[in-house]
């Protein structure tokens, strides 16, 4: 497409391919910061490229700030959670605005979000940091003693998180003191949260000056499994709290712009615990759902707004009116295999022949043995559905959960 | 199929048509989208349509739509940047593997592949690469290669690793079929078969069941063949009904009954009715087993008459005439009916009359066999009769038809060269290495003055023990190729190939101990090309070389290429003879130990294995073209003349298919400038 110089130039940090190519059929011009194995790929195929290994931040890291400053690109956009730090740090430089690095750094470590975000008045669940095993056993009786159990009552489980990790990398739920011995030394330091009994749901809010543009609600079926949006009208109905909600974040973490991604509990009562929030496009290709049922494309929509020199109305324009523009609900199931043995990938024929099954992302098996998962592991590949009626569509997401695609 | 309650409640499942409807709609949908996307992201974009279209294909009338869709779907860049992209260059018998894959993508894109070049025959697609002649060419023996799937339902290993995908390839070939008409299939087919057989191997099972399934294909009603499939009487008869005596394949024993009311002119109608088939396809019917068993009670008058031997043959037949007896008694089975034509053509060729083959071979009546053996033997080849009659039947093949010898799916060519070299050319050697391999389980060479013994040697060039052999293969190659690869490490460190030292001591003291090579093997660039050819001249060309016919097998390595003319990998071959042909042209006859030799190389070389002066199981070539494919060749040493004084031009064309082929990414800088100055000037 066409690039038109008086809008924002985009440096697109960490490697995808779906968000170059949404940057290829966007009319900005755009650049991709990636490490150096990407490098002859982008060559062949005509892709800019910035060549840049994302470590830790180091006395080097002012280096890629000014390349891009002096190529002119006005603002970076993290793709990945390893990504965030990058962007708060280029972006201080190239919006000239030292507060933007200290907020990434905020985004990027669990425990610190949940303490600003207690200060700024938003409810939390009982969080602390653990360093050892020892703290894990202490904090699970705590947890359970605030909760009046008797000794030989079943436990409430406490759920462990890696500080800077996306998702649900290195998320394990723990319930009695003997699974604390299952957990690796290296794993540590970690994050302890009480578990909410509850309806736990993510939003992705669109932010331009402040204010939100655009809000989705993503329905988890199952936690790791499982997701649809627009969510069902059962969880719809609480919109404008989860919009007073989000607003408040906002507010707390002082962002202007850019895509948000936090992740809530709503419980039985109708208050909301926040869980966390993140600084970059989800996982779970949510973006591929949105366009499914809206029709635009997601990572655009993070680039016109980060662009500094975006409209309000290019913003307005862009952005279709939440759940009412959706025709119809999308959602995708992560596939695990569920026998130890597996020699070949079979979609079950009631799946392939349901009337909103789309396409799947499922590969043949590599090994024989499947590997027993740890934590919560990473799935085989996802199954996409789209169709008319969002409960269907639940029942039948959960569904999947009880049928073999490797046998 | 069990049906969740909650999640169909709502819908109940569509009709198929429905079913195909609703399918298009998101096939349309997700050719669209890679259509529209950039060439770095239509890989993305891919599963979807593949995943789409399996779908559609899986349904009635699935294979026509995504045949109407073809000219989208490859213009929408299904096929980029993979070998179905360039559909002139496709292969017809990959097809099997491809189908077979338990990867469905695999599948699915070789099926949408034969899919739009069914559209590209009927005329429906113009394609800029392939035309309509051949693609129609291409699908007829992709179909002929693959008849199982027309006619055969999936076999439990299909079943366990395809599972439902096991049904597409058998949907696509019906609809192929239908759209092409089942008479090109089979007239293809029997080309294919009579080719084959040209080469007389000495595995036929392959080519059995191709005939198998011709003979099930006329026999059913709802097939109608219409004019085609004439040429398929003498095969199938060949084997099912070769004489007037057992015409419907009445069954071994009703046969057998049969001979034995027969007279002395009954049983000479019968004799010479199998030999003639025997001699004209290269198969042999069980019932000749029947016949032969029955006749050594007779008259060696009629023995000889019913194994078709000319006046040398017969001459050597009452020669060793207990011994023949013996062989037949001892090899000659309804399950190893090919021991005849093998015992045929070793009587003929008069080996017997050398003095330790005869002895050998009683040698080889008597053998023990060790117990592992005996295991590969009925593993590979069944237990209808005893290894040793196996084996038995294996040695008289072998020695019979020594150019039949093929390595099978297996990277042990120079063990094949080897076996073929010594039935050829040593054939009690031959029989003392059956000997030990068969009895000892062990084989020792020697390698410079070195003993080599194959239970010492660790590994092979083959990584698993090859199956897929002929019954003297499967005993002796496992041993062969473990000693060629020792011989190699042996040469680790020396400079150079190590075929100028392996070859000789591997194959026998005839193969040259001159030597050249015309790679440089530490870059893999062309080495000193022009002197290579005109040596190669002189020593082989009888213009250059004072028409001195080749004398003994020679080993020569060449560089094959696809039909693109593409590198594919080294190869061993020998060469036989270098003749005049028919037509007066100087052409090399060598043998190729891969199972077919008739192979296009690309660039106009093609290997020919019948038609112009080849005998059985010998590959041809023009001079020339041979010669721009060669890379290491042996020599005499002491017989090195002058470099051969060819013309720069006749020089020049045989460079040309070098460089246009093989050699395209191998020449050196210094080469490439000249040629430019040249070109230049």
């Amino acid at each position: 497409m066409t690039k038109d110089p008086n809008k924002g130039y985009i440096a697109l940090l960490g490697w995808s391919l779906s968000a170059i190519e949404a940057a290829e059929n966007f009319d900005r011009r755009y650049v991709v910061v990636a490490p150096d194995w990407a490098e002859e790929y982008c060559k062949k195929h005509d892709i800019p490229y910035v060549s840049w290994n994302f470590e830790r931040l180091n006395d080097r890291s002012m280096e890629i700030a000014e390349t891009l400053n002096e190529m002119g690109v006005d603002v970076a956009i993290p793709l990945y959670e390893e990504t965030v730090e990058w962007a708060g740090a280029i972006n201080s430089l190239l919006l000239d605005n030292p507060r933007l690095y200290g907020q990434s750094l905020l985004l990027r470590d669990k425990a610190l979000m949940k303490r600003r975000a207690q200060l700024g008045g938003i409810r939390v669940g009982i969080f602390e940091e653990a360093h050892d095993k020892d703290d894990v056993v202490r904090f699970l009786k705590r947890v359970n003693q605030t909760l009046l159990k008797l000794d030989g009552d079943p436990n409430d489980p406490i759920h462990l998180k890696a500080f800077d990790k996306a998702g649900c990398l290195g998320h394990r739920v723990i319930r009695t003191p003997d699974e604390v011995d299952t957990i690796p030394d290296e794993e540590f330091p970690v994050l302890m949260e009480s578990h909410l009994d509850g309806w736990e749901f993510a939003v992705e809010a669109w932010v331009h000056d402040g204010k939100i543009v655009f809000l989705n609600i993503s329905e988890y079926v199952t936690l790791g499994y499982s997701v649809f949006v627009p969510a069902s009208p059962e969880l719809e109905q609480y919109r404008p709290q989860i919009t007073a909600q989000i607003e408040k974040l906002i507010k707390t973490f002082d962002i202007e712009f850019g895509l948000i991604h936090p992740e809530y509990f709503v419980t039985s009562d109708g208050e909301m615990y926040f869980g966390e929030v993140a600084y970059r496009p989800p996982g779970f290709k949510v973006f591929e759902l949105l366009e499914r049922v809206y029709g635009f494309n997601a990572y655009q929509a993070s680039m016109l707004v980060f662009d500094p020199k975006a409209s309000a109305e290019e913003v307005k324009a862009f952005f279709p009116k939440e759940v009412e523009d959706a025709n119809g609900y999308a959602g995708c199931f992560g596939v695990y295999p569920r026998r130890r043995v597996v020699s070949r990938l079979e979609i079950p024929e009631e799946v392939e022949d349901h009337p909103y099954f789309e396409s799947h992302e499922l590969t043949p098996p590599m090994e024989e043995t499947v590997t027993k998962r740890t934590a919560f592991g990473t799935h085989w590949g996802l199954i996409y559905f789209k169709g008319e009626d969002p409960h269907q569509l639940r029942d039948l997401l959960k569904h999947q959960e009880d049928l073999d695609f490797y046998v | 199929m069990t049906e969740h309650p909650e999640t169909n409640s709502a819908t109940q499942p569509p009709p198929d048509g429905d079913k195909l409807t609703g399918l298009l709609v998101k096939l349309d949908e997700a050719i669209q989208l890679l259509d529209a996307a950039r060439d770095f992201a239509k890989p993305g974009k891919l599963g979807r349509v593949l995943d789409t279209a399996r779908r559609v294909m899986m349904q009635p009338g699935g294979c026509a739509a995504m045949e109407a869709r073809a000219e989208a779907l490859e213009t929408a860049g299904l096929f980029l940047g993979s070998d179905w992209a360039t559909p002139q260059y496709l292969v017809p018998s990959l097809t099997t593997h491809a189908l077979k894959s338990a990867d469905p993508n695999s599948v699915v894109i070789e099926s949408l592949s034969e899919l739009r070049l069914l559209a590209v025959a009927m005329g429906d697609y113009r394609h800029p690469m392939i035309s309509a002649e051949q693609a129609h060419h291409y699908l007829t023996q992709a179909m002929a290669l693959n008849l199982w799937l027309l006619f055969g339902a999936p076999s439990e290993a299909e079943r366990e690793t395809q599972g439902r995908l096991a049904q597409l390839p058998r949907l696509l070939f019906q609809h192929l079929a239908e759209r092409i008409g089942y008479e090109h299939i089979i007239d293809q087919l029997i080309d294919e078969i009579w080719r084959i057989l040209r080469q007389r191997p000495l595995q036929v099972e392959p080519v059995k069941q191709m005939i198998t399934q011709i003979a099930i294909c006329q026999a059913n009603p709802a097939i109608d063949l219409g004019a085609s499939g004439q040429g398929a009487d003498r095969l199938v008869s060949s084997l099912f009904g070769t004489t007037q005596a057992c015409r419907e394949d009445p069954g071994i024993d009703i046969y057998r009954q049969r001979l034995e009311s027969m007279d002395q002119s009954a049983l000479q109608y019968e004799a010479s009715g199998f030999a003639r088939a025997m001699h004209d396809t290269g198969l042999v019917s069980p019932y000749h087993a029947v016949l032969m068993r029955h006749l050594l009670e007779h008259s060696d008058h009629l023995l000889a008459e019913a194994i078709g031997l000319s006046s040398t043959g017969r001459d050597c037949l009452l020669c060793y005439r207990e011994l023949v007896h013996a062989l037949i008694r001892s090899g000659v089975y309804p399950a190893t009916p090919q021991a005849i034509y093998g015992l045929a053509l070793m009587l003929e060729r008069g080996i017997l009359y050398q003095p330790p083959v005869a002895p050998a071979m009683w040698r080889q009546l008597g053998l023990t066999l060790s117990e592992w053996s005996q295991q590969r033997l009925s593993m590979a080849h069944g237990d209808a009769v005893s290894p040793r009659a196996r084996l038995l039947e294996g040695v008289l093949c072998m020695l019979g038809l020594p150019l039949g010898v093929g390595q099978g799916n297996n990277p042990t060519c120079q063990s094949a060269r080897a076996l073929s070299m010594w039935a050829y050319n040593d054939p009690d050697y031959l029989l003392q290495m059956v000997a030990w391999a068969a009895r000892d389980d062990e084989i020792v060479m020697h390698f410079e003055g070195q003993p080599i013994s194959s239970r010492e040697s660790l590994s092979g060039v083959a990584t698993e023990l090859p199956m897929d052999l002929d019954a003297v293969s499967l005993l002796v190659v496992p041993h062969l190729d473990r000693i060629y690869a020792e011989m190699g490490r042996r040469c680790i460190g020396r400079e150079g190939d190590p075929h100028r030292w392996v070859n000789p001591e591997f194959h026998g003291w005839w193969s040259g101990r001159g030597f050249r090579i015309n790679v440089d093997v530490a870059t893999g660039q062309l080495d000193g090309l022009e002197d290579f050819l005109r040596h190669f001249y002189a020593a082989y060309h009888p213009y250059y070389n004072g028409n001195q016919p080749l004398i003994h097998p020679q080993p020569a390595g060449i560089a094959v290429t696809d039909s693109a003319a593409r590198f594919i990998g080294w190869h061993a071959i020998t060469l036989l003879r270098v003749n005049l042909d028919p037509q007066d042209v100087m052409r090399v006859y060598f043998y190729n130990p891969n199972n077919d030799s008739g192979q296009d190389w690309g660039d106009e070389v093609k290997v020919s294995t019948a038609g112009n002066g080849e005998r059985f199981g010998e590959a041809s070539l023009p001079f020339e073209q041979l010669a721009s494919r060669l890379y290491i060749f042996h020599f005499d040493p002491l017989e090195r003349g002058e470099l051969a004084t060819i013309t720069q031009q006749e020089l020049d064309r045989v460079i040309g298919h070098v460089h246009r082929s093989w050699g395209a990414d191998r020449v050196p800088a210094t080469d490439l400038q000249a040629s430019q100055g040249v070109d230049g000037a």
